[in-house]
């Protein structure tokens, strides 16, 4: 089995760096199949893996080798493969494969096709490394790694100039780039803050050690632990405030986003609450604020997608939207919940942003769901398979979607939180009708890009038939979820609804179904039949507060990043140039003008050299006399 | 080898002697050629080094002045021992890469003798003998930045020189009252450092003391507010002077203050944390700041060495092994990363002549090569898991966190703020479009400056990976030197504050 965790991690590893070798020559088409095909040994590696953790019930784990030593400090390369890490590798690699095929076709015309290759192939590394170590220290390289490769994807097409935010909301691939870098790295002194509690109050990093050690820590300790690993989670898996970064990635390849930023690397958090569940379920007021932030931006990342109009955001916004629930599930316990969320989401999420990404494909990379319309007729599968992913995102029964979203939904009232499950129902509306909103708008109605002079046409064969396993997994994923529990609970704590909440689950569920069936309705009153442009509505104050993101990009640069500019600008030529040096520069220059001053006593006069004698055998006899008074 | 720290002092300070009368077209290959016998003698150093012994190794001991114990007295432990690695392997690289066609003899001679005073400093258990090493290494420097630097080369070199060397000499002062208290106490002259560790001082001298030696080493780190020299320096030195200066001899202070102030002055070390470890903070807050408004690529460099300086400080005084440990890993870590960047810079002001970002944009399309090096200096510098720059970094907040969270939360923007400026520079200079005509065809790297980067990159990664072979050695020093600084503090607080780890306690309980 040994061998099985390390091919699972490494071939990843391989595949980055075969692609790296070829970095910077042209595009070679058996790079990216090389790579896929490694991928899909590794995935391969993972469901064996898989199998065997669910066949055995123990985990497999590994120590390769020692990493960091100092002090009492001991940082291992260990890996751990257990009920959780497991799913999130067999998941993780699923859709790497996949993403890889994909990309093979979508990026079949870029000069950097091999490059795109070795990143790609890093960032599945990272995320293994990720989820598969078994201590905090690793997990913390991984997360590093994936900031890392998101910097490099999403500035892919670096060469770009960087324009004004009403031309392009992320201003350029490199600006958007380095705000998820620098954004993430925010987050992840409050997750270094948390290992350094974790570490002197326990006196280890390793997962089962401080797992054992955490019942019998002090309170503060462990809130102060919970709520510094969280500001973590918050960095990745981008909630409020830290959440701009997210929707500007979509700068990067659509590859990348449906892998990275939709699918894997913004799991991270999540996985991270899930991991340390045995930390967050001593918390319990950490652990609510957790599922009052997550359910909170479920319905702000909701609100932002309903009027936006590029195709990419939307999907970026649900995805926000969609991490918010899972917070909420592991906020409220329901850890296994929330996984099981987060891989149904995976899978119908990155069939959403490949299908995007099979219409900017067609439309020469145009993305203003405005200029589509009536794709259909060019692109069946592409609409059949982002019809199957938003239909699962709607949480319309029996997709994938509609077990997962509706069991958090159910958490929240089975916890008794009603105000949370109010939110998330409500927001469960709004997601079916931004969802088909899209849908509508891009493949319905009348054919508006013609007016553009754009002939679309359908995307390759083999690269539809590579995003099948992911449209029969957003509609059958669901049925699996008993299963799952039965897995997955060996680990996390088991969740059940009370006697209440089950009596009436089916209330709760028709709830849910009324909203999302009620949200497709006025999304196909209003948008099946074409685009009919209210300008009252749009040029309405909320409609501009919701389509300008609540103007928060505008404030962190005006409150933030400009402030930022100026006081570093003022500390170099105000205070570093014109107080700190400048008094060294003066220091030295009195002792020079004194030097030079005194200098003018040398003149040779005789009588001048009496007079300073005088002058100099007074003072000394008047040193004299108070030193020994002083003594006396 | 008994004398092996002999030679390695002094096989470059001859072989420069012998270099006047080389012929000036293979002055050059004469310089590499010593200098790698010099990096080969250090590592045959570390592979004979015991690692096992935590204390001072390959010791020589010759007298000079017997009636006032001054000794040329040698030797090196885990603390010491990687720094001498990288001084002979930083000017070693720093020969192969250098560009200078004026009077490249002058500079391979005075490189020669730059490297004998550095490693001299480095190898001194006797305070005399450190002091003639410390004020040595000043010469040759002013030398280069003075004869081979930019237009201002002349005010950048004074200010360098009397500057450090106002400071050095209020710890000359402290040394000889040291001396003069040893005499007292014990009725023998003594320079030894070693001897020196053994004084058990009141505290109001420890303070004292504290301070003539925190202005010597301080100056030299350069600690805020005595930092001003250094942008100059940077600002006008060449390439090779800015890599030697960056990687080997700011670390001359905060070896210093490993060295001298906390064994020496146990209790007023621990009194002087929070001052220090306010400096520390301001350093690392400000100069970022500061750095993030450069426009001249070299001078963000400058000021992030400061900035990057400001981590070491703290890690120093958190008076524990990971933090201590970390910050000796961290002033390695930080000569190679800082002296690659800057040859780095030097490499585009070969072809540009000039720094100002503001003329590149786009060079990762023109120069792939040259921008993927940059890129992994740049992540090691911002501190990325499995590069050089995480490990120290990691260990000296870890270390630091146990004396204050606050300062830890304060001191660790610095992987935040360290990314802005960073991050800035790399999207100024290498992305974007090519606007600028004259960078439409640039040069990648050659092969001679593609292969005195790649051994940087290599340990880049390999001690971000495995730091195991210098953690370890360090890691035993550093904790020998906390049990008996322990052990020797008067004050209960100090007792209190510094933390032998409970590995290195048991280990001697088993002897």
């Amino acid at each position: 089995m040994e061998g099985l965790v390390y091919i699972a991690l490494f071939a990843p590893f391989a595949s980055s760096l075969f692609a790296a070798l070829f970095g910077m020559s042209e595009r070679k088409i058996f790079v990216g199949v090389v790579a896929s095909v490694l991928l899909a040994i590794s995935f391969v590696a993972s469901a064996m893996l898989a199998f065997y953790v669910y066949g055995t019930g123990h985990a497999v784990h590994v120590t390769m080798m020692d990493w960091i030593n100092a002090g009492d400090l001991r940082i291992p390369f260990g890996f751990v493969v257990d009920q959780v890490s497991v799913t999130m590798m067999t998941v993780v690699t699923l859709v790497s494969t996949i993403v890889h095929i994909y990309s093979i076709g979508y990026m079949d015309h870029d000069k950097s096709f091999n490059r795109f290759f070795s990143y790609l192939s890093a960032f599945v590394f990272s995320m293994m490394v990720l989820v598969m170590s078994d201590n905090f220290a690793g997990l913390f390289i991984g997360w590093e790694g994936v900031g890392v490769c998101s910097w490099l994807l999403v500035g892919f097409w670096y060469h770009k100039p960087d324009v004004s935010r009403e031309e392009n909301p992320s201003i350029s691939p490199s600006w958007a780039a380095n705000e998820a870098f620098i954004m993430n790295r925010i987050a992840d002194l409050g997750m270094l803050i948390g290992l350094f509690i974790l570490y002197w109050n326990v006196g280890s990093l390793q997962y089962d050690e401080v797992f054992a050690a955490v019942p019998f820590l002090d309170g503060t300790v462990l809130n102060a632990a919970a709520l510094a690993l969280f500001i973590g989670a918050m960095g990745k898996s981008a909630q409020f405030p830290l959440h701009t970064w997210l929707t500007d990635a979509m700068e990067g390849p659509t590859p990348v986003s449906a892998l990275i930023h939709a699918a894997t690397m913004v799991t991270a958090g999540v996985f991270l609450v899930i991991r340390a569940n045995p930390l967050f379920s001593l918390t319990p007021e950490v652990s609510y604020f957790i599922a009052a932030l997550g359910t909170f931006v479920a319905f702000f990342a909701a609100s932002m997608a309903l009027v936006n109009r590029d195709l990419k955001r939307i999907i970026a916004f649900s995805t926000l939207s969609q991490l918010g629930y899972m917070f909420a599930a592991a906020g409220l316990g329901a850890y296994w919940i929330a996984l099981f969320h987060l891989a149904a989401h995976a899978f119908f999420k990155a069939l959403l942003f490949l299908g995007a990404g099979n219409v900017m494909h067609a439309m020469h990379d145009e993305l203003d769901i405005f200029k589509m319309g009536g794709l259909k007729k060019v692109m069946k599968w592409t609409y059949l398979y982002m019809g199957i992913a938003s239909l699962a995102l709607a949480g319309i029964p029996f997709f994938a979607g509609f077990f997962s979203k509706d069991a958090i939904i159910e958490t929240a009232w089975n916890e008794g939180t009603i105000v949370l499950w109010a939110i998330l129902v409500v927001t469960a509306g709004m997601t079916a009708f931004y969802s088909f909103r899209q849908v509508f708008l891009t493949f319905e109605g009348d054919e508006r890009y013609k007016q553009y002079g754009i002939h679309p046409h359908e995307m390759y064969r083999y690269v539809l038939i590579a995003m099948s396993p992911l449209a029969v997994l957003a509609v059958v994923a669901g049925f699996g979820m008993e299963g799952f529990e039965h897995f997955v609970t060996k680990l996390l704590p088991d969740y059940h609804m009370s006697e209440h909440t089950h009596h009436i689950a089916w209330i709760l569920g028709l709830v849910v179904l009324v909203f999302a069936v009620g949200g497709i309705a006025l999304a196909y009153k209003k948008y099946y039949h074409g685009l009919k442009r209210d300008e009252k509505l749009e040029n309405s104050w909320y409609y501009k507060l919701l389509a300008n993101q609540y103007y928060i990009p505008v404030l962190y640069e005006e409150f933030i990043s400009k402030p930022y500019a100026m006081i570093s600008d003022a500390m170099w030529n105000k205070v570093d140039m014109k107080i700190v040096d400048a008094t060294v520069d003066g220091i030295a220059k009195f002792l020079y003008k004194t030097g030079d001053e005194t200098r003018k006593m040398q003149t040779g006069n005789l009588s001048n050299y009496l007079n300073w004698m005088a002058v100099g055998a007074v003072l000394f006899l008047v040193v004299a006399a108070i030193s020994a008074a002083a003594i006396g | 080898m008994d004398n092996i720290l002999s030679v390695l002092i002094f096989f470059p300070a001859i072989a420069g002697l012998l270099g006047f009368v080389v012929d000036k077209k293979s002055a050059r290959a004469y310089g590499i050629t010593v200098a790698a016998i010099e990096f080969l003698l250090s590592l045959w150093l570390w592979f004979s080094f015991d690692t096992g012994n935590a204390g001072m190794q390959f010791v020589e001991m010759i007298p000079l002045i017997p009636d006032f114990g001054v000794n040329y007295y040698l030797g090196v432990d885990g603390i010491s021992l990687f720094i001498i690695l990288m001084t002979t392997l930083m000017t070693l690289i720093g020969m192969v890469s250098m560009s200078i066609e004026k009077d490249v003899k002058n500079m391979i001679i005075t490189l020669l003798f730059l490297e004998m005073t550095m490693v001299g400093v480095f190898v001194a258990l006797d305070a005399i003998v450190f002091y003639l090493f410390w004020e040595l290494s000043l010469v040759p420097m002013l030398y280069i930045v003075g004869a081979w630097g930019g237009p201002l080369r002349v005010y950048a070199a004074i200010k360098f020189f009397l500057y450090t060397f106002m400071g050095s000499l209020v710890m000359l002062v402290g040394m000889l009252f040291v001396a003069y208290v040893y005499h007292s106490l014990t009725g023998v002259w003594s320079f030894a450092i070693t001897d020196w560790y053994a004084l058990v001082l009141p505290v109001n001298y420890q303070l004292w003391l504290f301070a003539a030696f925190f202005l010597g080493f301080a100056i030299k780190v350069p600690m805020f507010p005595f930092h001003t020299w250094l942008p100059y320096a940077h600002g006008q030195a060449p390439t090779i002077g800015s890599v030697i200066l960056a990687a080997v001899l700011l670390k001359m202070g905060t070896y210093g203050f490993v060295r001298f102030s906390l064994p020496m002055f146990p209790d007023a070390s621990v009194m002087m944390i929070t001052p220090i470890a306010v400096l520390s903070i301001i350093m690392i807050i400000y100069t970022a700041m500061v750095a993030y408004a450069q426009k001249d690529m070299k001078q963000v460099i400058a000021y992030s060495s400061v900035s990057h300086m400001g981590i070491i400080m703290i890690g120093i005084f958190a008076m524990n092994s990971e933090g201590i440990g970390g910050s000796v890993f961290q002033m390695l870590s930080h000569g190679i990363v800082s002296g690659a960047l800057f040859m780095l810079v030097g490499i585009i002001y070969d072809r540009r002549h000039t720094k100002l970002m503001s003329e590149f944009g786009g060079l990762a399309a023109v120069m792939p090569k040259y921008a993927v090096i940059f890129g992994i200096m740049l992540m090691a510098s911002v501190g990325l898991p499995l590069t050089i720059g995480f490990v120290g970094e990691f260990l000296v907040l870890l270390g630091f966190y146990e004396i204050s969270p606050v300062m830890t939360i304060l001191a660790g923007t610095s992987i935040i703020l360290g990314a802005v400026y960073m991050l800035s520079v790399f999207k100024k200079s290498f992305f974007g479009p090519v606007t600028k005509e004259e960078n439409k065809n640039l040069k990648d790297l050659t092969a001679k400056e593609t292969w005195s980067l790649v051994p940087l990159v290599a340990i880049v990664i390999w001690l971000g990976v495995y730091p195991k072979p210098v953690l370890d050695p360090i890691n035993k020093s550093v904790n020998a030197m906390l049990v008996f600084m322990e052990e020797k503090a008067i004050t209960a607080e100090a007792k209190d504050i510094i933390k032998v780890p409970q590995s290195a306690t048991t280990v001697g309980e088993v002897k």
